[in-house]
């Protein structure tokens, strides 16, 4: 045992409790429900794990084709150069709980007026119960010219493809700071995971180009979707405060449509019409949608800002379908207000396994999902702003003492070392 | 933080800690049953704890203090990140997890020395 096993426990105790972990006493249920789970993210397993031990009688099968499972918070420290791709890869297998059944496919087709669905494979699962936990679909191609093989190359960078794209995105970084030129930044103006990470990479990038003493070669653009940089008021003003402190020019109502990775340009659609910028570096964050056997199914919503993209219809306290009663959505493919984040995760899935499980004993179904999600906004190597808040926009403070808006080395503390531990956990359904 | 549940936490530290976590328990296990053999060692040779504390406080205050300046390091970021008095108390707090070990090695060594030393 060394320094770091010792200070790892204090640092995860402090993660425990920022991921506000709950204490209810979980009741059981001897329903003898047949479950499926379409998906083994970080949702799916979780849910599995929690219903696998609360009701015993149950089938459960969980459908999904991933093998692995990436520790996806850890993205944004990879690229950051901190972290390897084996530091956030975990094997599904290794959370799998014990007697759920894992059909290793992908869901081909939903069917919730028959109770069904198709796997890839072409079999046919009814359930009672489905709870869609599928996860969400980067759409790269919705960028004209932009593709994940590009990653890495002619100064793109994309930190959401994943541990390898994350860490080829770091090298070009790194070739782009020694190089010098202009860095564009920005997000697309549909939903997205982590809203935080593409407003975290700028200030990484600023951050290391000024620790290499390379800061006054480089121009650093970041082009926000509308007319803020984060949807919660007091978050952006301190952002666009930040940013301004550090010479990074933002650019309102700038929608990334088009690479040309050739020449290094980059077109956006804006109010006046198309803007070309050119670029030495591009951190690209693609336009995200629920998954096309989500899409092409009747669960999406059918009208309002989240029917475009196919988020599944949920109401947004029990993330139960409104049109099919036996239906839930959690996680990423939830058509609920924010809620794209490991912390959503770890506050819906206590919820919809509680209220599940009341409701097969015969119980009212109680609990309450407030729209809670935490976003640990890295300003600087060392420093980090422990941003939580809920559907309303209300901060919430998970620790008295660690105000959400102020630079504090104790919130990098808990994004660097403390939540890979407490997501674990929570995949194995214990937090 | 009302809501804190034990048993989470065990959880959390346990996928922390990964491998290291059975080990780390037993060590700290050890750690306290030696403690408490080495106070009842005293208190039967008659000994004064004054020397083995004084010493086993300044060896602990010294590696909390040492530990302090080096927990930036350990995440990946300097000395300057502690940048308010919170990061400060966090910082010592998770240099006192060290601190205490090394007290308590020290204390243990200190009170073992002491009374084979009456033995002779």
């Amino acid at each position: 045992m060394n320094r770091r096993t010792f200070l790892l426990g204090g640092t995860s105790a402090l993660a425990a409790l920022s991921l506000g972990v709950s204490g209810t006493t979980a009741q059981t249920s001897d329903a003898p429900v047949n479950i499926v789970i379409a998906g083994a993210g970080a949702a799916g397993l979780s849910l599995a794990s929690r219903l696998r031990r609360r009701m015993s009688k149950a089938r459960i099968t969980i459908v999904d084709a991933k093998r692995e499972h990436y520790f996806q918070p850890g993205f944004t420290l990879i690229m950051a150069g901190l972290w390897q791709p084996d530091d956030v890869t975990e094997s599904n297998a290794d959370f799998m709980p014990r007697d759920v059944d894992w059909v290793e496919e992908a869901v081909a087709e939903f069917d919730p007026e028959s109770n069904s669905i198709t796997t890839s494979g072409g079999q046919r699962l009814g359930y009672d119960y489905l709870f869609v936990t599928t996860g969400l679909n980067l759409d790269y191609a919705a960028i004209e010219g932009m593709e994940t093989s590009l990653i890495g190359q002619e100064g793109i960078a994309s930190v959401y493809a994943g541990p390898e794209a994350a860490a080829a995105s770091s090298r070009a970084m790194d070739r782009f700071l020694e190089a010098g030129g202009t860095g564009l930044f920005g997000r697309p103006a549909t939903e997205i995971k982590c809203a935080g990470a593409p407003l975290k990479m700028t200030f990484i990038t600023e951050d290391r180009a000024r620790r290499q003493g390379r800061r006054e070669n480089v121009e650093l653009v970041y082009n926000a979707h509308n007319d803020t940089v984060f949807a919660i008021p007091p978050v952006n003003d301190k952002v666009e405060t930040l940013f301004a402190e550090r010479g990074v020019k933002v650019n309102h109502g700038h929608v990334l449509k088009a690479l040309e990775p050739g020449s290094r340009q980059a077109v956006y659609e804006t109010a006046d019409g198309e803007v070309t910028m050119d670029y030495d570096f591009i951190h690209v964050v693609p336009p995200m949608r629920a998954p096309d056997p989500v899409r092409n199914s009747p669960l999406p919503w059918q009208e309002g800002p989240l029917a475009a993209d196919g988020w599944i219809e949920a109401e947004r306290e029990t993330l139960r379908h409104p049109r099919y009663p036996n239906v839930f959505a959690l996680g990423d493919v939830a058509g609920v207000p924010r809620g794209k984040t490991a912390a959503s995760v770890k506050w819906q899935v206590p919820v919809v396994a509680d209220n599940f499980v009341a409701e097969t004993r015969g119980e009212e179904p109680v609990a309450a999902y407030n729209g809670y999600t935490s976003c640990p906004m890295v300003t600087a190597y060392g420093t980090a702003m422990l941003i939580e808040f809920d559907y309303e926009g209300n901060l919430i403070q998970s620790f008295p003492f660690i105000e959400p808006l102020e630079e504090r080395w104790v919130s990098w503390l808990i994004e660097e070392k403390g939540l890979k531990g407490a997501y674990l956990a929570m995949l194995r359904g214990r937090a | 933080m009302s809501e804190f549940d034990p048993l989470s936490l065990f959880a959390i530290l346990y996928e922390s800690f990964g491998v290291w976590f059975w080990p780390a328990v037993i060590l700290a296990c050890l750690l306290l049953v030696s403690i408490i053999a080495s106070v009842v060692l005293i208190r039967r040779k008659d000994l004064a704890f004054g020397r083995p504390v004084l010493i086993a406080l300044a060896v602990g205050a010294t590696t909390t203090f040492i530990a302090t300046l080096l927990a930036p390091a350990w995440t990946h970021a300097d000395l300057g990140a502690l940048g308010s008095i919170v990061d400060v108390v966090a910082a010592v707090a998770l240099a006192l997890v060290p601190g205490a070990a090394a007290a308590a090695l020290a204390f243990l060594l200190v009170a073992v020395i002491s009374t084979g030393r009456r033995r002779l």
